[in-house]
Parts: structure tokens; sequence; C-alpha cells
């Protein structure tokens, strides 16, 4: 059982979620498309990045507005 | 004589007005060849023969007296709760903000459109009611979410239809059918009595065979007129990467050269963060959803989709805080970018509509899911909550179309939709009046 495996198993028995190996199959391809995108953007640096509040996905953001 | 159905919207919308259609014909004509075509199909699983005539016998004289339409199966009908796909209502019947709005416009609801499960998924190979064919070949996907809309429109069944786009549900349907489908701006269609009113990245619009018609159903969807204006010297911004970056080659070709025949001033932008608008994208789209996922939900679901859920539960809370932080800095270098552009172009998917039978799409760097190559092009006007179209601009040598994406400022449908007309024009109708085999020659 490798790490992947591990991770999967224990973290969604923690949850009280069963998981078979189909499950298995399944999220290992899902994490072949998506994990190298997914750890990039996990290590990405973000320090800088200031979030938006209050969003309003329907209009530029405030800040924009008001420059 | 003319089939209604091969009829624009806006001549079906004239002609009933004029007197020179009768409705109760046109809605007659309209159910017998959903019946005859739909078969292969397998956009429309549910029409309204009563309601349909009800809703006529009461229709105002609105700007779409007596024109049929069919609406995405997410949003409440008088008569019938939306089932998202799935095989059981998600909502009980009653009124939507859109239904209000089509009905106020006169218009006649005369069926739901097929899509993917749970709105999950760009292809519409996934859905309680059957795969949703592409009317260029139906052994292809007609596309998702709103694939059925996408289908019903390129098949002729309908002149217009009602989407909704969550990660691209509208403009990649539309691109695999070869229509015009727009995303309005967030929150310019009103979504209560929406399946997903909760989202935070949806927003409804028209799906038409050109822009014409989508600027009509279009102003009824947002309740306000979206003028015309000429747009033959738009300054264009080009955001090579990543989205002009391994594609198919034919599609490539094909958005490159619309936009080179438009005239327009094309220049070369880079946008902060585009490079991880995929994933920011795919996180909330699907994070945010999962609270309404319970085990009633979760037992309809195919193992692959049960799995996938079961894999969404484990990604780190952390994940969503760096996709909403993505999310501002795309949506404020935007906000400067359309300063100086007034559109941005791309591609709207990487490749033409793939088999139902394997969904995969072959890029020039390998094969991959349809749904992880599509998202890449659509997820972020999403984050952006900006509008987006869908214009046909070309048919891939596998026999189903190409589409070219264009978005705007928030706001900017109507430069939009003059945009997508300006291409109509270079490219003489070629692709928006082009009928798929499907739809044979109009009677």
């Amino acid at each position: 059982m490798d790490s992947f495996e591990l991770y999967v198993r224990n973290g969604l028995e923690l949850r009280g979620i069963d998981v078979d190996d189909k499950d298995i199959a399944v999220m290992r391809a899902a994490d072949a498309v998506y994990g190298p995108a997914i750890r990039s953007l996990m290590e990405a640096d973000l320090g800088s990045a200031a979030p938006e509040i209050p969003l309003d996905p329907g209009s530029p953001p405030r800040e924009a507005g008001e420059s | 004589m003319t089939h209604p159905q091969d009829l624009s919207l806006r001549d079906q919308a004239a002609g009933v007005a004029s007197g020179e259609l009768d409705p109760g014909e046109v809605l007659a004509a309209t159910l017998a060849r959903i019946e005859e075509r739909d078969g292969q199909l397998r956009s429309v699983p549910s029409v309204f023969p009563e309601e349909s005539q009800r809703m006529l016998a009461e229709a105002p004289r609105g700007p779409l007296h007596g024109v049929p339409i069919a609406v995405k199966d997410m949003f409440r009908l008088p008569w019938r709760g939306p089932r998202d796909g799935t095989p059981r209502e998600q909502l009980p019947p009653g009124e939507s903000a859109a239904y209000h709005r089509l009905k106020d416009a006169g218009a006649v609801v005369v069926g739901v459109t097929n899509m993917h499960f749970w709105g999950a998924g760009s292809t519409g190979h996934v859905s309680a009611y059957g795969p949703v064919g592409n009317p260029w070949d139906p052994s292809r996907c007609g596309g998702g979410s709103s694939g059925g809309s996408a289908a019903a429109v390129g098949a002729r069944l309908v002149a217009g239809a009602v989407g909704v786009d969550g990660g691209g549900s509208i403009r990649l349907p539309a691109a695999y059918c070869g229509i015009t489908g727009l995303k309005c701006t967030f929150g310019v269609v009103p979504l209560q009595g929406y399946t997903h009113e909760f989202a935070s990245m949806d927003a409804a619009g028209p799906m038409c065979r050109d822009a014409a018609d989508a600027r009509l159903l279009g102003e009824t969807l947002a309740g306000r007129q979206l003028p015309v204006s000429d747009e033959s010297a738009l300054r264009v911004g080009i955001v090579r990467e990543p989205f002009w970056t391994d594609l198919d080659p034919e599609v490539e070709r094909a958005c490159e050269e619309a936009l080179d025949n438009t005239g327009w001033t094309l220049q070369e932008v880079e946008l902060d963060g585009a490079e991880h608008a995929q994933i920011a994208a795919v996180a909330r789209l699907t994070l945010e959803a999962l609270h309404t996922i319970d085990d009633e939900h979760l037992a309809d679901a195919d193992p692959i989709m049960r799995a996938l859920v079961k894999y969404e539960r484990l990604l780190p809370a952390e994940l969503l805080v760096r996709a909403d932080l993505i999310r501002a800095k795309l949506r404020r270098a935007l906000a400067g970018l359309f300063q100086r552009c007034d559109v941005i172009a791309w591609p709207t998917v990487p490749a033409p509509a793939p088999p139902i039978e394997a969904p995969v799409v072959e890029l020039p760097s390998g094969h991959y899911p349809a749904d992880a190559a599509n998202v890449r092009q659509s997820g972020f006007g999403n984050l952006a909550g900006i509008p987006g179209i869908n214009v046909p601009v070309g048919l891939h040598s596998a026999g189903v179309p190409i589409g070219l994406q264009l978005q705007a400022g928030w706001g900017d449908e109507a430069v939009l939709l003059d945009a997508a007309e300006h291409v109509e024009r270079v490219t003489e109708r070629a692709y928006v009046d082009a009928l798929p085999p499907l739809a044979g020659t109009p009677a």
C-alpha cells in the first residue's frame, strides 16, 4: 500500500466513509490528472496575494473601481 | 412551407407577432420535430404538451410571444421540479426566476433539456436520461453540462434554450454543437429557483444559433436591453499562456484565422495567476457543492462519480483558500486588463467533441479526460464572474464544430454579442448557418 492509498483509506475511515479498491483506482486516476496542479497551487508563493473581501463576482474588484 | 424550427428565434417571434405564423401550429410542429429527431440525441428528455399549451393560452404579447423555448433541467417550473441530470427531483416544482422572465416575455416552455449528472461534467455522457449526443455526429458528446440545450438548438429542435454555466457549461457544449452560447455576468440573470443557487461560479444565459437570437433571448433572461453597437474596431487581448498552448492544431488554426480576419487590433497580454486558474476553478466548483451531496444523492450516482466525491472530500481546506487567493489575483489583473482591451479571446475548447464511448481528447502533449482539458479554457471566466460567448468558427476534419471564445468586462454582454456578430459577418455566416447532417436540408 503506497502513501496515496494510505492517506485515502485512513482519511475516509476517519470520516466514516467506506472505500473499496475500485474507489481507490478512480481516485488514483483523478489524482494523476489534477494532482500536479493541486500540488503546484499548494506550493505557490501567495504570501503577497490579498483576499478579496467582500467578493462580488458580478462586479469588478471594489478596489479597482475605487482607484 | 418552411418548418418553424428552421427559422431563427427572431423570425419565429416576428412571424407570430405579425400574424404570419400561428403560435399553436409552431408549438405543435416543435413538439413533432422533437419526437421525430431527438431519438439519437436524448437532448429533451421531457416535453410538456399540456403545460406549454396552457402557457401559450395565457401568454402576454411580449418579445417572445408564442415562441417555444427549452430550459435546462435545473430550474423550478410550476409543474416540474428540476432533476439536475439525476433520476429524481432536486427541488420541488415552483416558479424560478428564469421561468418568470420567459413567461413574462410570452415564451412557451416546451421541454427540459438533458444535462451532465449534477452538472458535474463538460461531456454530457453521464446522465440518468442517457448520454447527450452531438447533432453533428450522435456518437460524439453533445457536451455539458448544458449539453441538451446545445444539442437541441444545433439539431433545430428549438431555436432557443436556457443554459447555466458554472465552469464552462454553456460555452463548452455550444462549441461542441456549433451554436452560440452566452454566459452572462454573474448575477445578471437571477438564479432563484435554480438547483445550485448557492454557487459563486454559476451564471445563466441564452443558447441559440447565432448572436442576434442570443441577444433576443438574452434580453429576456437579463431583463434589460443589450443594445447593438459597431464592434469592428475592438482591442483584443490574446493570453497565450496557458490558453493558446497545447491545442488541437485544427482548433488553433481556425480560431487564429477567424481573429485575423476580424480586422481587430490583437495584442499579446499576460494575466498574473492564469497558470493556476484551471485548478482554482475546479477546487471552487467542486468544494462549494460538496455540502449538498448526501447519502441519498450519492446512491443515485454512478460508481465513478461516487469515488470522485470521496476524493474531493479529502482535499485540504487550504486548497480552497489558495484557490480564492488566485481568484482575487485574476480578478484584479483582469480589471486592469480591461482598461487596455475590450475583449480577450482564446479557443473555447482545446479539441473537438470526443466520442461518447471514450470522452478523451487528443492534444499535442498527450491524451486527457475532456473535462480536465476543457475547464482549463473555461473555468477562468467563472472565477472572474465575467461574461463569455462561444462563436462557431470552423468545422474540424472529425466532422464536428470548432468554437472561439470571447470574454469581456463585467456587464458587457452587449459587447460580446456585437463582437460575435462581427465574427459571423467576416466568416460569411458559414458556421452559424451550417446544418448538421442530422438536421438535413430545411424543408
